[in-house]
């Protein structure tokens, strides 16, 4: 069977109401004529989908039972499972944060505004059914986290997750999507965030992926942003065999600001693939973009980020940082940050490093007794942790730390043991 | 506890240490002077361990323990300190977390148990004071955004909380403040004791005023060209190191 067969009966097997299945139809219409991208594309040149193409991938049944522990989350949390809703906190309303059916703000914005050139985003269109509105309304301040955790638990199943965000003017949140999955049976998550920031509001949006060795894990998210406003970033790709992230931010308006950070560890033979576009479409937007990757094993990973200014606009302020740690000699990470700019009037600067880890340190940690494997651990949480800054305003650190430490490449260990006592 | 017989250490083929003997026992603090390039930095880091050098002739013993066949690691843990002359920035890495996993390690390889995050809060806070040091500065990354001082003080923070048995302090009194180097001295002064032995490398003689030497080496074009005690440092401060060629042929170096 053809992914586009299997793609059409999926779509057969979703009931909807009537206002979501035209849009739909166009959608999967819309992803039939392109079909999956492939490394034709310039876009997708490390990044190779082929292996969908050989899995007989899946709708969850909707009956089956779901067994999958939550564990505690530091906030409020909505937890789906193959497509269910298997948990919903009530201390949020449902009008802020509910599924995307019963939500208003689709039918006001409409789904699919922000995320139109995306193949893989029309196909979620098409397909999605654990979707989530959060709707902050105006000055609207919830110190309370928003979770949003997707699990894929049965073997061979496509999930499309869809979060739709709108953030009225002078609202502010913090919200954490964590996906995941149950072993390493192959699965796909497709997922889909559209993020609108009225003027003055703030956001601040953790990803964190995790997920076994048959994970596919594509995702995009697109954010526009509006005037004074604040999208603050991090994205963690910690598992998955093969994670692919585009995310993309418009600076529609004057003194909007964007920074992204983001980490990711290719250990084994993952791949993991990040793009970044970032469209400096007004004068005094400022766009920060600070990227931390570790690669072993086989594994590989590339972060191609481009930074856009217009023409026409002023003093737009952009800086983007890679900075990667190599540490096996099989393993590969490209690091393309890349500048665009029909502006002369900008400040603008980028840089990439790859390296590894530093012998001088290893050294001076095994001069205070430090064995080499602990000491290579150590330096390699310091890399890491770093990333965390964004963490540390929102006050999850202790949440994300002990996940971090837990992904972390394993690296061989050198032979010698010996105890000497004094 | 530490004899050193005859040691030749090459960088790349390039001869720098050329037969050094020098022998410390417990509870005595050694001086080893000399001009910039004489090879005083390249014999602590042979000490400590450090790879890239090439022991092409001789051996040290330490403790029981043929030195150079061990990794630093277990010179480390065998009770053997640095203090670094450039001591190294790790950002991430919390100080805390560096002196509590090199406790621990030290006090495994002591067949003492390890102490956990309270314990050592406790065990801390005292050497923090003996170097009047700020207790934030256990919170910062390891000597990242440090000043030159408190990178020293860190280090002899460090030494104070493995409690060595030789302590070799390359060159701690560069770049300290006249009372930076006072509290630097007194922390060694009082971290000394009669198990312990401190070999101090140093171009200046002012930190000998605060640590008083037992014995004073001078090493030039990697030997040992003249051994004495405190008195020869005060006369290297006056003369300067030039004169050392001449006189070399005339001293006879500390057992």
């Amino acid at each position: 069977m053809t992914t586009d067969t299997l793609y059409t009966e999926a779509l057969a097997r979703i009931a909807s109401p009537g206002w979501l299945a035209d849009g739909r139809r166009l959608a999967l219409d819309r992803y039939l004529a392109s079909g999956l991208p492939d490394t034709r594309d310039e876009d997708w040149r490390y990044t190779s989908l082929e292996q969908l193409e050989r899995q007989a991938l899946r709708i969850p049944d909707a009956g089956a039972d779901t067994m999958l522990a939550i564990e505690d989350y530091p906030g409020a949390l909505m937890a789906f499972a193959d497509n269910r809703l298997i948990w919903q906190d009530t201390r949020l309303p449902t009008r802020m944060l509910g599924t995307l059916e019963d939500a208003e703000a689709p039918v006001r914005y409409g789904l699919g505004t922000l995320s139109e050139d995306s193949a893989l985003a029309q196909l979620n269109l098409a397909l999605w059914q654990e979707g989530v509105c959060l709707h902050a309304p105006a000055v609207y301040r919830p110190r309370l986290p928003v979770f949003l955790r997707f699990a894929a638990v049965q073997a061979e199943v496509m999930l499309h997750p869809r979060v739709l965000v709108v953030m009225e003017p002078h609202s502010d949140a913090i919200l954490v999507e964590h996906y995941l999955a149950d072993g390493d049976a192959p699965h796909w998550q497709n997922a889909v965030a559209e993020i609108f920031l009225k003027p003055g509001a703030h956001l601040t949006h953790i990803r964190l992926i995790e997920g076994g060795e048959g994970a596919t894990h594509t995702h995009l998210v697109s954010v526009h942003q509006g005037r004074d406003s604040q999208y603050r970033g991090l994205t963690l790709s910690l598992g998955g065999r093969l994670v692919r992230q585009d995310i993309q931010v418009t600076l529609a308006d004057e003194g909007a600001e964007a920074r992204l950070d983001g980490l990711f560890v290719a250990d084994g033979r993952r791949h993991v693939d990040h793009h970044l576009r970032i469209d400096h479409a007004a004068s005094h937007t400022t766009s920060r973009t600070t990227w931390r990757g570790m690669a072993s094993g086989r594994g590989r990973g590339i972060f191609d980020g481009r930074v856009l200014v217009r023409h026409g606009t002023l003093q737009a302020d952009a800086r983007q940082d890679s900075r990667n740690l190599l540490l096996s000699p099989h393993a590969e990470i490209d690091a393309k940050p890349q500048l665009e700019i029909y502006s002369d009037d900008v400040k603008c600067g980028h840089g990439a490093t790859v390296g590894r880890l530093d012998e001088d340190a290893l050294f001076y940690l095994a001069s205070r007794g430090i064995d080499p494997a602990t000491a290579r651990d150590m330096l390699l949480l310091g890399f890491a942790d770093q990333a965390l800054g964004l963490a540390d305003d929102a006050g999850l650190r202790d949440w994300l730390q002990p996940r971090l430490a837990a992904a972390l490449p394993v690296l061989p260990k050198a032979a010698n043991t010996r105890e000497v006592r004094p | 506890m530490l004899t050193i017989h005859d040691l030749h250490v090459s960088i790349q083929g390039r001869p720098i240490l050329q037969g050094i003997d020098l022998a410390v026992k417990p509870g005595e603090v050694h001086a080893i002077m000399g001009p910039n390039g004489s090879g005083k930095s390249t014999l602590a880091q042979v000490l400590a361990g450090r790879s890239g050098y090439e022991v092409t002739r001789g051996e040290v013993t330490y403790l029981d323990h043929d030195l150079l066949a061990l990794a630093p690691e277990e010179r480390a843990r065998a009770g053997l300190f640095l203090a670094f002359q450039y001591p190294l920035e790790i950002p991430g890495v919390a100080n805390v977390q560096l002196l509590r996993t090199a406790l621990n390690a030290v006090r495994r390889a002591r067949g003492q148990e390890e102490m956990d995050a309270f314990d050592f809060l406790e065990y801390v806070k005292d050497k923090l004071a003996l170097l009047e040091m700020d207790d934030a500065l256990l919170y910062r990354a390891v000597n990242e955004g440090f000043s030159g001082g408190e990178k020293k003080r860190n280090e002899i923070l460090q030494m104070a909380v493995l409690e060595p048995r030789l302590a070799i302090l390359d060159e701690t009194d560069s770049g300290l403040d006249i009372d930076a180097l006072r509290v630097v001295a007194h922390g060694v002064n009082v971290l000394k004791g009669a198990d312990q032995a401190i070999v101090l490398v140093t171009h200046y003689q002012r930190l000998l005023d605060h640590v008083v030497p037992d014995y004073v080496h001078v090493l030039s074009e990697g030997r040992i060209v003249c051994s004495g005690d405190r008195d020869l440092a005060l006369e290297l401060e006056e003369k300067g190191y030039a004169w050392l060629n001449d006189e070399a042929a005339h001293t006879e170096p500390h057992p």
